[in-house]
C-alpha cells in the first residue's frame, strides 16, 4: 500500500507547487588562525595521550625512579632512605663478582653478534634463494625458521635442558656418534654459556632471519641481474652489492642483537636455575650482568645495588649504540 | 660482435602453451645490425630480449650467437650488454666503479680497467661525473652511465629495454641521437626493445613489430611504414595509425565505388576480385588531402572537428555514402554477412572513423560533407577476416617464419 500512494503521489504535486529545495547555507564561525593552530596541536596531543600516559608511567617514571634510588640507601619495606651519594657505585667497583658478571655479558654478546648476523644472513639468502627458485615448501620453512620466536623462552629453556643433559641428553648423544667427546655443558663451567648462546641463538634466529629477508627484499632484481651479465659470481655479487645494500638492516640487527644480547635474562635464569642450583651457575659462569640485577634486587634485597647496576648497564648499552651509531654513519650505505 | 638467430623459440611461464608469452618465433639478426623489437605492452618483446641475455631459460626452440647454441648457457658466459629501463646502476658505487664492475668481476688487470673506464668516459662525455653517486646524476648522465658499463666489457650483442622511457621528451630525443651515434661508432649488434614507434622508426636498421608474442611483421622502417604487413602493423605504426575501413566494393563502369564512400579507379579490381565482396582499405592520414586536382581516390566524409597543431591540422571525420544522409556503419545490416566476420580485435575499431592530416589552413564547419583526395599509391588492401595484406607482401607474410631463419 505505501508503495502505490508513494508512486501515486509526484503525478498529484504539479510543478508550481513542487517543494523548492534551497541549498542551506551553513555559517560556520572560523575561528582564528592562530587559535585554529592550537585546537589542532591540542587534538594531536590529546591522539598521542593514552600511549604517552602508558609510556610515562611504565616506562618513564620507574627508570627516573631507578636512577634516583642509585644515589639512596633504599628498601622495599624500609620506610629509612638515606642519601649515600655515589656510595652503591663504589660497593660495586670493589665487587669482583660485578666485574665478572659484565666480563660473561660482553663474552655472550660478543658470540651471540656475530652467530646471529652470519647465521640469520645465510638462512635469510637460502630461503631468499628458495623462494626465488619457486622451490615447493619455501613457504613452510620460512614459517618454521620463525616458530621459535614465538614460543616461550622458559618452556623451550626447559627442552633445551635436557638437549644438553651431560648423562642422556641429545647434545652428548650426537657429539659421541660422530666420534668426538661428551661435554659437560650445563654442568661445566666452561660449557655452561655455549650451551644458553646456542638455546638463545635458535630462539632469536627467526626474528632476525625476517628483518633480513625484508632487506634483502629491497635489493632490486635487476641490480642482481645487471651484477650476473656484468659475471660477477655469486660471492662477489654479495660482497659488492647485496652485502653494501643491506647495510641498514645488518645495522638494526646488531643493534637489537646487541641491546637483546646485553638483557639476556629469561635464558640463563630457565636454563641454570633449579637442580643446577642458583641461577647463572655453575660457579657463576652464566651470571651476566642482568641475572645479577635480579639477584641483587630480589634474592640478596639490595635494591639500591641493583639500581647502580642497572644505571651502569644502562651506560653500557647507551654507549654501545652511539659507538655502533658513529660506525654506521660511516659505513652503511642508505639510499 | 655476433649474429643472432632464434629457431621457433617459445617461452611459457605456466604449463599451459596456449598462454605462452613468446609463441614460436623465429628471427635472424644479422652482425652489427640494430634491431628493434616494438609492439604494444605485452606483446613479449621484453621477454625475448630477457632471454637472449639468458635471464630467462627458453621453453622451447633454439636460440644461436653466430655458431654457439645459447640455450643453456648462463648470462655470464654469453658476454651480452644490457641497458635496463630504470637504467639499474649500483647506488653505492660511484660511476667509476659503476663502469669497471663486469671487468673487475672478470678480472680484468687494473691498468687494462682504468684505461678501458677513460676511454668509455670520453665516448659518452661524462668526464665530470667520474666521482659522482648514481643519485647525484641528471637522468640524461644515468642513461650514459647505463650505456657505458654494458658497452665497456666489448659484448658481442648489446641489449636495451626501453632504455629511453624514463626521460622527458627533449632529453629523449636528444639520447636517440646521441644512440644512434654511438652504435655507428661500436657496430656491435644491437636489440632495442621499445613501444614507442618514433624511435624503432629512427633508430632501427630492421623492425620487428609483434603482438600477442608472436611477429607480425620484420622490416625497414619504411617498409612497415609503408607496407604494413596486417591491420595491426597498420593501425599499430604512425601516430595516428593507418585509417582502416572494411567495406563492400561495386565496379559502376566508371570506377570502383565502396559503399558510396570510397572510390578506386577500375585498376584496383584485379586485386579486389581475389579477396571477394567484402575489403579492409587502409590509408596513412598524412596521405588524405582536400586536393582541387583530378584524384585517383576520393573518400567522402563528415567532418566532426579539427585540431590545430601548429604545422599541420588533424581531421576527425566519418565516412559517409555520397549523396545520403546515413553513414557507411548504418549501411551494413546487424545481419549481414560482414557483421559476422571474425575480425581480430585490432580491427574492430569503429568503422567509420577517419583521421586526417592536413593543411595548417584546412577548415570546414561540423557537419559539412567533404570529399577527400588521396593517391592511388597510398591505399593499402588487407583481407577483412585474416587482416592480412593482399598482394605480393602477404605471401612474403605467411612464410615469414621461414623467412627470418637463418639458412
Amino acid at each position: 500500500m505505501t508503495i502505490t500512494a508513494r508512486s501515486v503521489a509526484p503525478e498529484r504535486v504539479s510543478l508550481d507547487e513542487a517543494p523548492r529545495y534551497t541549498p542551506v547555507k551553513r555559517r560556520r564561525r572560523l575561528l582564528p588562525l592562530r587559535l585554529r593552530r592550537l585546537q589542532d596541536r591540542l587534538v594531536a596531543y590529546g591522539l598521542m595521550l593514552p600511549s604517552m600516559a602508558v609510556f610515562v608511567m611504565f616506562f618513564y617514571i620507574p627508570a627516573a625512579y631507578l636512577i634516583y634510588i642509585s644515589f639512596f640507601h633504599w628498601g622495599v619495606l624500609s620506610s629509612a632512605t638515606k642519601f649515600v651519594g655515589l656510595a652503591n657505585f663504589r660497593i660495586l667497583f670493589h665487587q669482583p663478582l660485578f666485574f665478572h658478571s659484565l666480563f660473561t655479558s660482553a663474552y655472550y654478546t660478543l658470540v651471540m653478534i656475530p652467530a646471529t648476523v652470519l647465521l640469520s644472513l645465510g638462512i635469510a639468502l637460502l630461503l631468499k634463494e628458495a623462494v626465488s627458485r619457486r622451490s615447493r615448501g619455501a613457504g613452510i620453512w620460512r614459517s618454521a625458521v620463525f616458530l621459535p620466536h614465538v614460543t616461550p623462552v622458559v618452556a623451550t629453556s626447559i627442552i633445551w635442558v635436557w638437549i644438553f643433559n651431560p648423562h642422556f641428553g641429545l647434545a652428548n648423544f650426537v657429539l659421541t656418534h660422530l666420534g668426538l667427546p661428551a661435554l659437560g655443558w650445563l654442568e661445566s663451567v666452561h660449557w655452561a654459556l655455549p650451551a644458553v648462546i646456542i638455546d638463545s641463538l635458535w630462539h632469536s634466529l627467526g626474528l632476525y632471519v625476517i628483518i633480513f629477508l625484508a632487506g634483502l627484499s629491497t635489493v632490486p632484481r635487476e641490480l642482481l641481474e645487471v651484477a650476473r651479465l656484468d659475471g660477477a659470481k655469486r660471492y662477489y655479487t654479495f660482497r659488492r652489492i647485496i652485502w653494501p645494500l643491506i647495510s641498514p638492516t645488518t645495522f638494526f640487527v646488531v643493534l637489537l642483537a646487541t641491546i637483546n644480547s646485553w638483557q639476556a635474562f629469561s635464558q640463563i635464569f630457565a636454563m641454570t636455575g633449579g637442580p643446577h642450583g642458583g641461577a647463572g651457575g655453575p660457579a657463576f659462569a652464566t651470571t651476566t650482568d642482568a641475572l645479577l640485577v635480579y639477584q641483587t634486587a630480589f634474592i640478596y634485597e639490595h635494591f639500591s645495588l641493583a639500581a647502580a647496576m642497572s644505571v651502569i648497564l644502562f651506560g653500557i648499552i647507551m654507549t654501545l649504540t652511539l659507538i655502533q651509531k658513529w660506525i654506521s654513519d660511516r659505513v652503511v650505505f642508505y639510499r | 660482435m655476433a649474429a643472432i638467430a632464434m629457431k621457433n623459440v617459445v617461452k611459457c611461464y605456466g604449463k599451459a602453451k596456449e598462454e605462452a608469452a613468446v609463441k614460436d618465433v623465429s628471427l635472424a639478426i644479422d652482425e652489427g645490425e640494430f634491431v628493434v623489437l616494438l609492439g604494444p605492452s605485452g606483446c613479449g618483446k621484453t621477454t625475448i630480449l630477457r632471454m637472449l641475455a639468458g635471464l630467462e631459460d627458453i621453453t622451447d626452440g633454439e636460440l644461436w650467437f653466430d655458431d654457439r647454441l645459447m640455450n643453456h648457457e648462463p648470462p655470464d658466459a654469453r658476454s651480452v650488454g644490457m641497458v635496463f629501463q630504470n637504467y639499474a646502476l649500483y647506488p653505492h658505487m660511484t660511476v667509476y666503479e659503476n663502469l669497471a664492475f663486469g671487468l673487475k668481476a672478470r678480472g680484468v688487470p687494473k691498468a687494462e680497467v682504468k684505461q678501458r673506464v677513460h676511454d668509455m668516459v670520453a665516448l659518452l662525455g661524462i668526464q665530470a661525473a667520474v666521482d659522482h653517486k648514481p643519485k647525484e646524476l641528471s637522468g640524461g648522465q644515468r642513461q650514459r652511465v647505463a650505456l657505458g658499463r654494458a658497452l665497456v666489457r666489448d659484448p658481442v650483442v648489446f641489449l636495451m629495454d626501453e632504455p629511453l622511457s624514463n626521460l622527458d621528451a627533449n632529453l629523449r630525443e636528444q639520447m636517440r641521437l646521441e644512440l644512434a651515434r654511438i652504435h655507428s661508432h661500436v657496430r656491435v649488434t644491437t636489440v632495442y626493445v621499445t613501444h614507442d614507434q618514433n624511435e624503432a622508426l629512427t633508430l632501427a636498421d630492421r623492425v620487428v613489430v609483434m603482438e600477442g608474442g608472436r611477429i607480425r611483421q620484420v622490416g625497414t622502417p619504411s617498409e612497415i611504414y609503408e607496407s604494413p604487413a596486417d591491420t595491426f602493423v597498420a593501425g599499430f605504426v604512425g601516430s595516428p595509425g593507418m585509417n582502416l575501413w572494411t567495406l563492400r566494393w561495386e565496379d559502376d563502369g566508371e570506377g570502383i565505388s565502396l559503399d558510396g564512400a570510397l572510390r578506386l579507379p577500375r585498376s584496383f579490381r584485379p586485386a579486389l576480385e581475389e579477396v571477394g565482396a567484402t575489403v579492409t582499405v587502409g590509408i596513412r592520414p598524412e596521405h588524405l588531402g582536400m586536393s582541387l586536382v583530378k584524384a585517383d581516390v576520393k573518400v567522402i566524409c563528415r567532418a566532426e572537428f579539427f585540431e590545430n597543431l601548429g604545422s599541420h591540422t588533424q581531421l576527425h571525420a566519418h565516412l559517409v555514402a555520397s549523396g545520403t544522409d546515413s553513414s557507411v556503419h548504418e549501411l551494413l545490416q546487424p545481419d549481414s554477412e560482414q557483421s559476422q566476420l571474425p575480425y581480430p580485435s585490432s580491427q574492430s575499431r569503429d568503422s567509420r572513423r577517419l583521421v586526417a592530416r592536413l593543411d595548417a589552413a584546412a577548415s570546414a564547419d561540423p557537419g559539412e560533407e567533404m570529399v577527400l583526395t588521396a593517391p592511388a599509391g597510398a591505399v593499402n588492401l588487407f583481407d577483412p577476416v585474416t587482416g592480412i595484406r593482399m598482394g605480393e607482401q602477404s605471401r612474403e607474410y605467411i612464410n615469414a617464419s621461414q623467412r627470418y631463419l637463418p639458412a
